[in-house]
């Protein structure tokens, strides 16, 4: 690959992450609009109707999912790690609701990032990253990560009287094994954007995983016929839900293409920026921490600080062409595993296109795009704002800023890769 | 000679089951279940 195109492809894969950071934390806000009575399964359950609808309609929107099926003809192996991947994800996603609810969303939220240093762990020894990349890469990223981590756990210190009494190891616990769960789905992750997969692709199957996987959680442990009148009672709510779970998505998106240009060890740690931004939905808009010490606001700063540097350390620390090469060894092994075709692994990881397939928008994608957008429109009518004290003037701004991000990074993607 | 769809897929399912990436996901998918069901 020419070394201007590496660039290119390098510094789009480290904007993703930022932009996947303002996406990620922003979802979680709707879940504070939900009634604590709400169980933590139903509200996933909720979410993840969201999460679906969002990553067929996106897709559809963006190519067209005549893609989808090109890309299945070239590397049907990836179906399964979709789903596995898929299956991963909701099942953290319910943990980390059970953590929200007993510790709280902001030390939830740095034990949950953890998922950040697994990644770093399971891309060098599964996937060659960081190999060949000299010491000083290897201390922007490893220390950008710590320097993450110790931010997030100082915010966490920080807000720590927000934790339910007598809950909180289980909340701990949930968070972490929520940590775990993400810093693993990233083998999948990974693995599918080495053999050449698109993303648009890739979260099509992996929503069929969540999907079912929340769905027979659901059903098993609340009940068929508790858990629909809980659904039909959750009408007010459920906008809020699908909504986390929509902006979620897009987050995710963003995450799975820095995922495939810049690996795991550093796109992860990049979109895990996502605590700065929950951190700032719940001090401007939902007055977390009001009425706190002087002390306190000396941590909060303190933290965010640390993990401003150390995301900065990782984006400053892209990778060589050398450790692109150790790169393309995995990518190579993957292939002969799966009997994949070279020049498909190659086109894949350079953001080029590969054969003539069709990837015309079709009316099936038209109807998934009204389809879900007459569905939202109806819940919206249907939503009421619980009675909360939100600040509506900084959930705009901070609306606004992620918008701005979506728009300039959608952009990026476009002119350097055409969504690939 | 070109493979049929049964080998194809016979061939798919052996590379993933003889795959040590399948299975550290899948472990830690099990742990998750085996955790969410403590917490409910």
């Amino acid at each position: 690959m020419p070394a201007t195109r590496l660039r290119s492809l390098q510094a789009l894969g480290i904007f993703c992450g930022f932009a996947a950071g303002a996406w990620l934390g922003g979802a979680e806000a709707p879940i504070k609009l939900v009634n604590p009575d709400i169980s933590p399964i139903t509200v996933s359950l909720i979410m993840v109707f969201g999460v679906f609808l969002a990553r067929w309609s996106v897709p559809a929107l963006i190519r067209g999912t005549s893609h989808v099926r090109n890309d299945v003809r070239q590397a049907p192996h990836l179906i399964v790690w979709a789903v596995l991947a898929g299956c991963m994800w909701a099942v953290a996603n319910t943990l980390t609701i059970y953590a929200i609810r007993n510790v709280g969303l902001s030390i939830a939220f740095p034990l949950w990032n953890t998922n950040s240093l697994l990644g770093i762990f399971w891309g060098f020894l599964l996937f060659n990253e960081l190999h060949y990349a000299g010491w000083k890469r290897w201390l922007g990223v490893l220390g950008g990560a710590v320097c993450m981590f110790s931010g997030a756990t100082l915010l966490a210190i920080a807000s720590a009287h927000q934790a339910a009494p007598g809950k909180a190891a289980w909340g701990i616990f949930a968070a972490l094994g929520a940590g775990i769960l993400w810093g693993t789905m990233y083998i999948p992750y990974r693995k599918a954007y080495l053999t050449g997969m698109n993303p648009l692709s890739f979260i099509t199957f992996f929503t069929v995983g969540e999907l079912a996987t929340m769905t027979v959680l659901a059903v098993a442990y609340r009940g068929a016929t508790p858990l629909w009148h809980e659904l039909m009672g959750a009408k007010s709510v459920m906008f809020w839900l699908m909504l986390g779970g929509f902006v979620w998505v897009l987050g995710d998106l963003f995450q799975q293409y820095a995922t495939k240009y810049v690996g795991i060890s550093r796109g992860i740690p990049l979109s895990n920026t996502n605590q700065l931004w929950g951190l700032l939905w719940g001090i401007l808009v939902f007055h977390e921490l009001r009425g706190g010490s002087q002390a306190v606001y000396m941590q909060v700063a303190g933290g965010s600080l640390l993990m401003a540097l150390g995301a900065l350390a990782i984006a400053l620390s892209s990778a060589t062409a050398r450790e692109h090469s150790s790169w393309q060894d995995a990518a190579d092994r993957e292939g002969q595993r799966y009997g994949v075709e070279g020049e498909y692994v190659r086109a894949g990881m350079e953001g080029r296109a590969y054969g003539t397939g069709s990837t015309r928008r079709t009316i099936l994608d038209w109807l998934l795009i009204l389809a879900t957008t007459s569905l939202f429109a109806v819940l919206a009518a249907m939503a009421r704002l619980p009675l909360m004290d939100i600040a509506l003037g900084w959930a705009a701004a901070l609306t606004v800023a992620m918008l701005a991000l979506l728009a300039v990074c959608g952009i990026a993607i476009w002119r350097t890769t055409r969504f690939r | 000679m070109a493979l049929s769809k049964a080998d194809g897929s016979r061939n798919l399912f052996h590379a993933i089951a003889t795959d040590i990436h399948f299975w550290i996901p899948f472990a830690v998918l099990v742990g998750g279940l085996v955790l969410l069901d403590k917490l409910r």
